[in-house]
Order: structure tokens, then sequence, then C-alpha cells
């Protein structure tokens, strides 16, 4: 086989791959999906003697090792997790540049038996590229235990390769799979058909290419996609005049189809590995997903009948968390529990336990006063309990427990993966794919967590792009809940104004930023679970251990921004803000100068300032006495506190992700940004409202 | 630094399983200290590690079920 050079990773990858490998005259390539369990495998047929060192010109770690087979020595090597040998990784790139240059290889594809569609992705290009390879499937106890079925002999007989089942942490199946490497692996005959358009185009490249080494087909099928790593072998091994016409070729057939040529190809691909999986594969009744769900599944991502199964969800997730979250339970935790009991309680307690008057007076004030009109440290106006945990844990904490069993319900059943299908058009208008759905339904959640999840973008474009509209646009749980507790009290009217408003900013920034912002998109492909009907026992799991992280994060900083608003308070500092504020807050946005005090702290967190309006606001609510204008208040508030950096840990973690100098750019947009459509909201309500 | 608690994963939105180790919050972020959001290596996706009560939850809820399980095998 004689290797293309590797395309991108680097130019000295044969010398050390000879040196450590290709030396001991047999080498075996461990390939697969990521978490199949490679590395369990390699360890099993390694020991724990192992060496680990970046792939050349990478920071992608390849782990080296020896093992012993049928009393001969061999090195082995385990590649990083690949789901592609077009790569869209360097990780990807790195396992691709590793079969195509290393010789004489027993290549093992190790595949998870109980997601074996995945795996015959990758086993079709390995057949497509001429690969000699054993295929392990490995974790077959789990399958079997979940009343997965493969049929092996068949399998085998389908691909022409050796298959063996594995238990790579339990050692089975390996006496096996060492025989069959040792016998030498064989290319597969399997060929994955595309449509007439692709297959012409391809009888076309194919003679192009260069011979002798990887399959010509695959090199075809790289060049037709465009693999852009690819571009240097080719450009060394084809001539100008052929690599005119291989671009001309692939632009007439790219022009035929609405996605990229990369997406078909990878689609086409995935139809092909799905009739060999539904050919070999059977399900016990229990686990199979039924003709009912598999149906469901497939409306859920269709661009029409997708759309009311969308309203339907949201709906239903509105009257959980909206209704009964916002209204219901916040009125008891609110008025019963904390108004009831919790306040009168501690003020109590420190009546009985500091008699003192002064420090009576310091932490409780004084008696008598209603604690709304005092400056008490523990129960006042601006009270750790009063305020602080009133704040996170009367008003936020139940529309987010509402929040996270409504979205753990979801994420069991397997729709938002759908979800991100269904929207991937929606989302190229903004530059962006369908994945970039996950981080934005997760900001949600929470928007730093989010954050974070921009990295499986592909492109420095598209993360850029998602990290700005989650910043400006996508409120997280917190502040969800306390949305959803003012628009369920307001209008109709009214709430369509703050959801058209901040619907329409996201969309608008998201097509500005794509025409702006230099750079490219991409496409994607996910795996899309069985669609199931959610188990309590994990929704309620799942809450429990999302509402501990939030009571880890969030509780304390709401009590820091109540100790910072006291302090404030008590120095004369609020005062002072609220009067330097007043112009923008009181002057632009039509606001009460109070509201000054909730935009300062929204920095702190986005949330705490909302719940501040909606400590406003409530009374009028409640009495049903809220004005016009107060509605368009509320709006215009809502509005701006959205739009606004979601709190400080977000903050940091844009600075540490993007970059400071795109960091401190996106914040130097979003917070004059925010003022800006809020009073923008303003005129337009008070003209048309 | 992020506070996880060792052991396998399943991503909740691929299925992919996987180590935590390493698998963290990224310790630029303030509230790193103690966090344990792990973030799915295959496709990206974070979830809080079901640790403390939600941890208990889950070995309870296994215990019901294996109990179950050994009624319903024995004649």
């Amino acid at each position: 086989m004689t290797p293309p050079a590797p395309a991108a990773a680097s130019a000295r990858a044969g010398e050390l791959d000879k040196k450590q490998v290709v030396a001991a005259n047999r080498a075996i390539i461990l390939v697969g999906n990521p978490n199949v369990g490679k590395s369990a495998l390699f360890g099993a047929l390694t020991g724990k003697y192992v060496t680990v060192s970046n792939y050349p010109g990478t920071t992608v770690e390849v782990t080296r090792g020896s093992a012993t087979i049928e009393g001969r020595p061999w090195h082995v090597m385990d590649t990083p997790g690949t789901n592609n040998l077009v790569p869209m990784s360097e990780d990807e790139q790195v396992t691709r540049d590793i079969l195509f240059t290393e010789r004489g290889y027993a290549a093992v594809q190790v595949c998870d038996a109980k997601n074996l569609r995945r795996g015959l992705l990758l086993a079709t290009q390995l057949a497509e590229a001429e690969i000699p390879f054993t295929l392990a499937l490995n974790m077959a106890d789990e399958a079997a235990s979940r009343g997965i079925r493969v049929d092996v002999e068949r399998l085998s007989r389908e691909l022409g390769v050796d298959v063996v089942p594995t238990v790579a942490v339990q050692r089975q199946g390996l006496a096996a799979l060492q025989q069959r490497i040792d016998a030498g692996g064989r290319a597969s005959p399997f060929r994955p058909r595309y449509d007439a358009p692709l297959e012409a185009a391809l009888a076309e490249i194919t003679p192009l290419m260069p011979s002798g080494g990887i399959g010509q087909r695959a090199l075809a099928v790289m060049a037709l996609v465009g693999d852009e790593s690819l571009r240097p072998h080719l450009a060394a091994h084809v001539s100008e005049a052929d690599l005119a016409r291989i671009d001309a070729i692939r632009r007439s057939v790219a022009a035929r189809y609405p996605e990229s040529l990369r997406f078909v190809v990878a689609r086409q691909r995935l139809a092909a590995a799905d009739r060999l999986h539904d050919a070999v594969v059977t399900r016990g009744g229990a686990s199979g997903a039924s003709g009912f769900a598999r149906k469901l599944g497939n409306w859920s991502t269709h661009p029409v009948w997708g759309i009311p199964i969308l309203a339907l969800v949201l709906y239903a997730a509105y009257e959980f968390v909206g209704v009964l979250g916002a209204g219901t339970l916040v009125d008891f935790l609110e008025t019963t529990v904390f108004e009831g009991y919790v306040v009168p309680w501690v003020t109590a307690a420190v009546r009985f336990l500091a008699p003192d008057g002064r420090v009576e007076s310091f932490l409780v004030g004084p008696p008598g006063d209603d604690y709304l009109q005092h400056d008490g440290l523990l129960v006042g106006k601006y009270g750790v309990v009063s305020m602080g945990l009133s704040y996170g844990i009367a008003i936020v904490l139940p529309i987010v427990t509402t929040f996270f069993i409504a979205f753990s319900a979801l994420e069991d059943s397997g729709y938002l993966p759908r979800l991100a299908v269904m929207l991937n058009k929606v989302f190229k208008r903004m530059g962006l794919n369908g994945k970039a759905v996950l981080p934005m339904v997760l900001g949600l959640g929470c928007d730093t967590m989010a954050t974070m999840t921009a990295r499986i973008m592909e492109t420095r474009k598209e993360r850029v792009i998602v990290t700005l509209l989650l910043a400006l646009g996508v409120p997280c749980s917190a502040q969800m809940a306390v949305i959803f507790a003012m628009t369920a009290k307001l209008p109709f009217a009214a709430t369509v104004w703050f959801g058209v408003t901040v619907v329409a900013v996201i969309f608008l920034v998201g097509w500005l930023a794509a025409k702006v912002l230099p750079g490219r998109g991409s496409d994607f492909l996910l795996e899309l679970p069985p669609l199931r009907v959610p188990q309590a026992g994990n929704i309620a799991v799942k809450t429990l251990a999302r509402i501990e992280w939030y009571l880890r994060e969030a509780l304390p900083l709401f009590v820091v921004g109540t100790l910072i608003l006291y302090l404030l308070d008590r120095f004369g500092g609020l005062s002072l803000l609220e009067r330097v504020a007043a112009p923008l807050v009181v002057g632009v946005l039509n606001l009460p100068k109070e509201a000054a005090a909730a935009f300062i702290l929204g920095f702190l967190r986005r949330d705490y300032a909302a719940a501040g309006l909606f400590l406003l606001y409530e009374p009028f609510m409640d009495a049903g006495t809220l004005t016009r204008s107060m509605q368009i208040e509320v709006v215009v508030a809502l509005v701006t506190i959205t739009l606004f950096i979601p709190c400080i840990a977000n903050f940091f973690m844009i600075l540490k992700e993007r970059g400071w100098k795109t960091g401190v750019a996106m914040t130097a947009f979003i917070v004059p940004f925010a003022f800006a459509v809020g009073a923008v909201v303003n005129q337009l309500m008070r003209w048309l409202y | 630094m992020a506070a996880l608690l060792p052991g396998i994963e399943t991503c909740p939105l691929c299925g992919d399983r996987f180590d935590a180790a390493g698998q963290g919050c990224r310790p630029s972020c303030p509230m790193a200290k103690g966090c344990r959001v792990v973030c799915c290596p295959s496709c990206g996706y974070s979830f809080p590690q079901e640790a403390g009560l939600a941890g208990g939850l889950r070995r309870l809820l296994h215990r019901l079920k294996r109990d179950r399980d050994v009624r319903s095998d024995s004649p």
C-alpha cells in the first residue's frame, strides 16, 4: 500500500511511526468511534507498559504499546476516536493520517455492539478505502442485556471481514480476536452506493486519483466533497489540469443539491450503513422502539409536522413551568412559607438570642416596624434572609425545579437531538447548523455551561456566533423562571411583545453576525437515539442532580448580591448609583428609579435583577392593578435584562473560551445594545401597544 | 478545579459512555471549584454528575429494581 502524504497533520508522521511501530514488522492499529472501548481493548492487548506522545505537529495524543500474539511481538497503536475518514476535527485527521500513512498493519475496528449503526458508518468508510481490518464487536454483554442481538455470521458475510464479539474490560473474546489478527485482516468488498449524479461524478474522478495506495474510489469521494486536508496530497500526485477538472466536476455536482456535498455523501453513506444495520440487528420487544414511537420520531424532525409537535412541547412546558411553577408554587413558598414562617421565625429567634437593642436592630430592625421599611442585615428590605434567600428559594427555585423536570423529561425522551435536526435550516440562516440547538437549549439551563458547550461547533465563526447569541438573548433557567412568573401575569399581547422582540433580536444579530464575521459554517451529523417514554426514576435523579448544582452555584451569589445591595444602601451608594443611572433608566427606558439597582446587580446574576423587577411589580400584578404604562415598563425591563450579559461567571467563561479581545468586544456590544433595544421597544410600545 | 467524582458517565444526549476524569468544567470559570458539571467528549453536551442526593436516589432506584427482578425470577 503506497500511502498518500499525511494531509495537514504533519509531514514528519512517517518518521516517528516507522521508528516506533513499523520497525517491529507487525503492527496493530486500533480505530473506532469515540468511547467504544478502544483504550480498554488496547490495555487488554498490551498490558500496562505504554507510551503516550503527541502525534507530530499536533496536540493530539497517540498511545503505543507492545503485545505478544502467538509467541510473536507486535506493536499496538491506539488512535483518537473518529466518526469519519473525511476529517472534521484535528483528532479525526490524525486518525485518518495514521491509517493512510502506515504500511502493512493489521487494523482492528472497535465498535460498540449496542450502538452498531455508528460503528458501521465507519466500517463502510474503511471498506471504501480498501483498508484490511477485523471488526471487534465490543461491549457485547451490554448489548445482549439490552435485548440487542447482532447476527455476527451475517455481518461477517455482508462486510466480507472477520467479526469478533468482545468484552474488552473482561478480556472476553480476546483470544479469538488475537487469532484473527495473526491470520491477517481482509479488505472488505462492501461499497456504499450513492445516487446517480454522485456515482457519475465518481466514475469521472476515480481514474484521476493516484493508484497503488488507498482505494482510488475513497480518494475520489474525499476529493468530491472538497476535503481540504487532502489537497496537498492531490497537488503532489495529480496534474494541474486534472485538478481543475475535478474542481469543475465538483462545482457542477454541488449545484444539483441544496446541501453541501459533504452532507449529501454522509447522508447517503449513513443510509447504506442503516440498511446493513437493519439486516443484522434485532431487538428484544422491551427495548425496541415501537412502530408509533418510530413514526413520532420521524414526524418530530419533519420541517412541517415538526412545528406543531414543537408548539405542543412548548405549550406543555409553559403550563407546567409558567403556571404551576411560577404561579402556584411561588405564591406558596413566598407568601406562606417565607412571609408567614421563615421571616417571623428568624426575627423571633434573633430577638430571643440577642436581646441587646443595637445588635437586634442591626440584624432584624426595630420591633414593630415592617421589615420592608428598615435595613436589618438578616431581615430587612435588603436582608440576607428576607431578600437573598427569598429570591433564591421562594421565587427562583420552584420555577427552576419545574423547568428542570420538564427539561429532564425532554432529555430522557430523546426529543432534543430531533429538535436539532428540525431546526437545522433555521440555524443555517444564522451561519450555524442544527448542532447549535444543543448549546442554545442547554443555555436555557445555564448560559455558562452552554458557552463551554459551544466547543462542539466545528469552526471558530460558529463558536463565536453561538457564544454571542447565548450571552445576548438566551435566558438561563433562573431568569426564565422569573420571566415566566412575570409574563404569566401580563396580558397576552404584552407577552407577545416580549417574546417577539427577543426572538427577532436573536435572529437579526445571528444573521448579521453570519454576514459580518469572517470564516465558514459547517454541516453536522447527529445520531438520533430512539424516541421513548421518559422514565420517572431517571427524571427524578436528573432533576435532583440539577437542583443540587443550582443550589451550590446560584444561592451563594444571591446572598453575595444582597450583601452588596445592603452595603450600597447603608452607605448611600445605592441612591448615588440610582441618580447616575437615572438619565438612562428613567429618562430613556421610562422605568422607575428603583429599577437602576436591579440593572446594576444584573451583572452579578441576570436572574437576580429579574427577581428584583418581579418584586417591584408583584403587588400590582397580584391586585390586578397593573396599568398600561406599567405593562410597558415590565416588557421594556424584561427585554433589557434578557439582552444583558447573563452573569459574571458567564463573562469569565467567554473571556476564557473566546479570548479576551473577542470577550471584551462582545461585552462592549451587548451592554449598550441591550439598552438601545429597550429604548426602541419602549417607544414602539407607547405608540402601538 | 472541577471536583468530579471518578467513574463512568453516560451522556443523556448521545448515549456515549466515557470516563469522567478530565471532562470537567474549565478552571477559568469562577464557579469551577466544586463544580460537578461534565462535558461529553463525543457530542459536547454538558450535564451535572449524579452525586450527593441524586447519586443516593439513583442507587436506591437500582436496588429497588434489582430486588424486584430477583422476586420476579424466584419461583
